[in-house]
């Protein structure tokens, strides 16, 4: 069975649509990272899935069923983001517990070894933490609830380099143990891009592109060289981004879809190939046009007068 | 090994070429079992299904061999499979990418030919 399925899905806020005819479909048990620039529609998305929004129109479906007002969805879904809202009379270890009462799932043993593992204090309120201690918190009640659909959205918010790195390790060994199906938004897609089995890549209410990451890393190549030696190799391929600097350098973004032919004939001409991450080619492709040179713009305007 | 995530090289390819290494090293017999992609994606801090690509690649190219739920194990003749895949492949491109370089330095073939030459000599000088 899917794991999700969007066909259609439309949400409007008042002045702008949210979600435009978006279509989806992933599959059980895989690692998938949502990106997309802010306002492209990714928490919405997220909200309305785990049933804590409702659709204007259109299919939604979590494990058949249709997210909102479900209990089943509900038992079986958890979201986690930064405006988590626990009951504040509450302490830290008095959360986990109801946790344990209310996911089938839960792992208490888990929650308590991270909760030590992150130097939480048992009376401590949530209130009273910091942003990055309030994310690894929030972080462990996700993982903890072993939920079979778990949504992060923007899980690191806050976390410090260290304790990123260890939210990625945590996350994938007890998705090895544990498969379930994971969806995550972040700002730090490349951080996490070997954790990730498909990117979504969402742009203006609707999904631009979904593939696997393997294809994602090698869909896109850049290319560094002599202006007057790339243009004709430019030619009748699909540039992602061009970037000027120098005299006459130029670095190419470019689909990668080269013979190796051409690519031995290339590196014969002088041209150098760079790998494309794949959180810089989201940024290049979602790029609003008529902007290409992108904030520098809006600072050149003013030299120019 | 460490992965080299900002190559060009992606992950799976340099997964098989450490599982290839480890079977030229004799660290993996032949009919032993390998890692399993669960076991790789833990040691490398990958997607398992990246490190099942990399196991499949193997598979296809006849170097590993599926026992049906038991896993994938060393082929008898993987270490030779592997030689020759590294000595067509591998190594005819360093040369290519030899050549390139040296035509844009603007060498003869006599003067790369000398430094082949110079350092196959010191490089079994220094094995004596």
């Amino acid at each position: 069975m899917k794991a999700i399925k969007c066909k259609d899905l439309i949400k409007r806020y008042r002045r702008k649509k949210a979600l435009d005819n978006l279509n989806l479909s992933i599959e059980e048990n895989r690692i998938v990272g949502l990106a997309g620039r802010n306002g492209a529609g990714k928490t919405t998305l997220m909200k309305i899935l785990a049933g804590l929004l409702k659709e204007q129109s259109g299919i939604v479906e979590v494990y058949g069923r249709r997210p909102f007002n479900n209990l089943f969805v509900s038992a079986n879904t958890i979201y986690i983001d930064d405006q988590m809202n626990f009951p504040s009379p509450l302490t830290l270890i008095e959360i986990l517990e109801e946790g344990q009462r209310f996911y089938y799932n839960w792992d208490h043993e888990l929650a308590l070894s991270l909760f030590n593992y992150f130097g939480f204090h048992p009376k401590q309120r949530h209130n009273e933490l910091s942003k990055g201690k309030e994310s690894t918190f929030n972080m462990i009640v996700g993982l903890a609830s072993r939920s079979p659909l778990t949504i992060f959205d923007e899980p690191t918010t806050g976390m410090d380099a260290a304790v990123r790195k260890d939210f990625y390790r945590a996350l994938l060994k007890d998705y090895l143990n544990h498969p379930r199906t994971i969806l995550l938004s972040t700002h730090y897609l490349e951080e996490m891009e070997d954790l990730l089995e498909e990117v979504v890549l969402m742009h203006n209410g609707s999904i631009f592109f979904h593939m696997p990451m393997d294809d994602l890393k090698t869909y896109s190549i850049g290319l560094t060289g002599k202006r007057t030696v790339l243009e004709p190799w430019a030619q009748e391929k699909e540039i992602f981004y061009t970037h000027d600097t120098g005299v006459d350098d130029r670095y190419l973004v470019i689909k990668n879809n080269l013979s190796d032919k051409e690519v031995e004939d290339m590196k014969q001409a002088g041209i150098r190939f760079s790998p494309v991450s794949a959180s810089d080619l989201c940024v290049y492709v979602t790029d609003e046009k008529g902007r290409e040179r992108g904030v520098d713009d809006v600072f050149n305007r003013s030299a120019d007068r | 090994m460490i992965l080299n995530t900002d190559g060009l090289k992606p992950i799976y390819i340099q997964v098989a070429e450490w599982i290839e290494s480890e079977i030229l090293n004799d660290n993996l017999k032949k009919d032993e079992k390998v890692y399993s992609q669960y076991k790789l994606a833990d040691m490398y801090n990958i997607n398992p299904a990246t490190a099942a690509k990399g196991l499949t690649k193997l598979a296809d190219e006849g170097i590993l061999y599926d026992k049906r739920g038991l896993g994938k194990f060393v082929s008898t003749d993987a270490k030779q499979m592997i030689m020759d895949k590294r000595k067509n492949q591998t190594l005819k491109q360093l040369v290519n990418d030899l050549i390139t370089e040296a035509c844009n330095l603007e060498m003869s073939e006599k003067e790369i030919l000398q430094m082949v030459r110079n350092a196959w000599k010191g490089e079994t000088n220094e094995s004596h």
